[in-house]
């Protein structure tokens, strides 16, 4: 069966209603704060199935003022390629397969706040997941700012393969990225995910009252017996009315903020990167002097019949600096589209909105 | 599911049991969160084949007076039942609950749950386990969730407490009184999101669910209002052709529903109007640019080198960098208006 599935990329993912809803509770738990924890399930034709999940264990940070915060939230952030983790995880999964849980990682997730999940994390995570030979694992990605809007963001990605090819060999030079053509849209591969309830589940939510009941009803004597009517139906799952929400203000403006934060890397980056064009500059000039200098001095000796001095010793004598990987522009470029689309797709809805609300006020413009 | 039952406790003499290990029998409620239900639905269905029931322990936090507790998530543990012995695995549950404080300290042991409404011998046997000092609950009473989960009925769920009964300590050990107590289940503002989309799965054949956009979750959520705003008028309508029964109190709500429309001036709501619309118009078309230009740099920082020497390639960055300044001063000043505006 190895055999068979080895070539067979992962096409999509399937997520079970309880995964969902673990991920959505530790993630709205341990908010702002990131949190990470790992997926159990198994592979099949090229979907991947993921059963059950599990936190990773909380690490301890002594206070939770601004800075400690945002240590917590690194360590959290760090925690799957953890060593400590890792060995909690074996013991997690071995625990799970006695009670018949499908007992193969499959990945892990992480919670995000505005999309802002691409960063250097994130990429070693997955990399430490999928370095393995054979590897079926995701990342899933479930944003807490936006789910508030109304809409579930749960996201699937992999690495991928020429970027893991790309990130294996550390190498994120100017020359290489023009050699391998590599483009920041080639990081993350996203696959399309659904969501898959269990009989017994489908089940249950068909006894939740949720619609309007269809039989008639007796009027309520007055206004107070109708608001205490257990027959008045509850606000339905489906659909969430939450999506019709108004506010737009602390969505744009957290994403400007995210978006400058954004070209503010960019920048530091770029200056980074003309530091080093100066700085190599520089030597080149030197070593160009020095080898004028030392050929000057050689037509000397010749003239004067002496040996000649070694002309490559400027190897040794010069050091040329490093170049700055660009991985993390690259990176950023990433995020910043994140962040385009996400304003886009935000856009779209809330102008439909306001029209909405326009017509609605204004009838008969 | 959660069928509102009500309930009496009355004093009662209890068992014998040493003198000051008493644990508390006081009436509590019990709210159950849905990925704890989700949870035990799953492991019914991973049970072994012989097994009618599965159990396993509930964690969650108790209120300060102990008289609420919340179930927030469970674990599995294995058991094997014949019709003489229960056998449950003390050492996984043991283990299991570390392996759980280690993740969530907070969340702590609560009880147990079964997957049948039975009560039997043996769940007096691991209730009074669950309960017991050291490794159970003591001083607290333990809770017992019983969720029915046979086929083609409706899923049944129901909480106890338990006390002491029997009249020699031997007895008492392997039996106890089970005592309903009211249960709820909630979800959170969080979870909302998620069980929309999980619920909007119920009526199809393959039980499963796309994530969907932003958009077709509007576009939905409108569809529903207009239907009830369909039937609200057709009610309307009818009684005023004197076809349907009018009834006060229904129109009073209406009114109070309709009273709440806010009575503002034409030009504010044009004025507000085009200044949001501007707005996001505008922090959509300055992101995209940003993308564009950053999609720019990129390409050019890599695509430098082959027209000419590094100094050309620095020369090439320097420019786009002064121009990125620009397009970020300018999204800080778009930016600056915008808040001046709302």
């Amino acid at each position: 069966m190895a055999e068979f599935t080895k070539d067979t990329p992962l096409r999509a993912v399937q997520v079970e209603a309880l995964v969902v809803m673990k991920i959505i509770k530790h993630s709205s738990q341990n908010f702002p704060t990131t949190a990470t924890g790992s997926l159990v399930g198994m592979e099949k034709n090229g979907t991947l199935e993921v059963t059950s999940s599990f936190p990773f264990p909380t690490v301890d940070a002594p206070a939770t003022d601004g800075h400690h915060n945002d240590s917590a939230s690194n360590l959290a952030a760090a925690a799957p390629r953890n060593k400590a983790n890792v060995v909690y995880q074996n013991e997690m999964i071995k625990f799970l397969r006695e009670v018949n849980v499908d007992a193969n990682n499959v990945g892990w997730y992480t919670s995000a706040s505005m999309g802002n999940f691409i960063n250097l994390n994130m990429i070693e995570n997955q990399f430490f997941f999928q370095k393995e030979m054979n590897e079926r694992t995701v990342a899933l990605v479930h944003d807490v700012s936006r789910s508030s809007q109304g809409t579930l963001s749960l996201r699937a990605f992999r690495l991928s393969p020429t970027f893991m090819a790309a990130y294996k060999e550390g190498k994120f030079t100017t020359e290489n990225l023009q050699k391998s053509g590599f483009r920041y849209q080639d990081i993350l591969v996203e696959l399309p995910l659904t969501i898959h309830n269990s009989h017994l589940l489908t089940s249950l939510l068909h006894q939740l009252p949720s619609d309007a009941p269809k039989e008639e009803l007796s009027f309520p004597p007055n206004l107070a017996a109708l608001r205490q009517d257990p027959n008045t139906p509850q606000p339905p799952l489906f659909p969430n009315l939450d999506s019709l929400d108004l506010s737009i203000d602390p969505f744009l403006e957290k994403t400007c903020d995210l978006l400058l934060e954004s070209i503010e890397n960019h920048h530091t980056e770029l200056n980074n990167h003309q530091y080093y064009q100066r700085s190599l500059g520089r030597e080149q000039a030197k070593i160009t002097a020095w080898q004028q200098k030392r050929k000057a001095e050689n037509s000397a000796r010749a003239a004067a019949k002496q040996p000649l001095l070694p002309e490559d010793e400027w190897q040794r004598l010069f050091k040329l600096p490093q170049e700055p990987s660009r991985l993390e522009t690259l990176l950023n470029s990433r995020q910043v589209e994140q962040y385009a689309r996400q304003v886009d797709g935000f856009s779209a809805s809330v102008s439909t909105k306001m029209f909405a609300v326009k017509s609605n006020m204004l009838p008969g413009e | 599911m959660a069928e509102k039952d009500s309930f009496l406790h009355l004093a009662r003499p209890l068992g014998p049991a040493p003198v000051g290990a008493q644990p508390s029998t006081a009436p509590l409620g019990v709210v159950i969160q849905p990925q704890a239900i989700f949870s035990i639905l799953d492991h019914s269905l991973r049970r072994p084949a012989d097994q009618d029931r599965v159990i396993g322990t509930l964690l969650g936090v108790r209120s300060e007076d102990g008289t609420e507790i919340e179930i927030r998530n469970c674990y599995a543990v294995p058991h094997t039942e014949t019709a003489e012995q229960v056998e449950v695995d003390m050492d996984y549950q043991k283990q299991m609950l570390a392996l759980h404080l280690r993740a969530n300290p907070r969340e702590v042991l609560v009880g147990w749950y079964a997957t049948s409404s039975e009560l039997n011998t043996f769940s007096a046997l691991i209730q009074n386990f669950y309960g017991q000092q050291g490794d159970g609950t003591f001083p607290h009473p333990a809770v017992h969730l019983t969720v029915s989960t046979v086929p083609g009925q409706e899923i049944e769920s129901r909480t106890y407490i338990s006390a002491p009964i029997g009249v020699t300590a031997e007895r008492a050990a392997d039996s106890c009184l089970f005592i309903p107590v009211p249960h709820e289940l909630k979800y959170g503002e969080a979870d909302k999101s998620g069980l929309e989309l999980i619920s909007s799965a119920k009526d199809r054949e393959d039980r499963s669910q796309g994530i969907i956009t932003d958009l077709e979750a509007l576009e939905r959520a409108v569809t529903h209002v207009l239907d009830m705003l369909d039937r609200v008028s057709k009610y309307v309508g009818d009684v005023l052709d004197e076809e349907a029964t009018p009834s006060s109190a229904l129109g009073q709500f209406l009114m109070n529903a309709l009273s709440l429309a806010p009575k503002v001036d034409a030009a504010d709501i044009e004025r507000d109007f085009n200044n949001h619309i501007q707005d996001v118009l505008v922090v959509s078309y300055l992101a995209n640019t940003i993308r564009t230009q950053i999609d720019l740099s990129n390409r050019l920082a890599t695509a430098a080198l082959t027209l000419g020497t590094g100094d050309a390639l620095s020369g090439e960055t320097g420019g786009k960098d002064g121009q990125k300044g620009g397009g970020g001063e300018r999204r800080g000043k778009g930016r600056q208006q915008r808040t001046q505006e709302a």
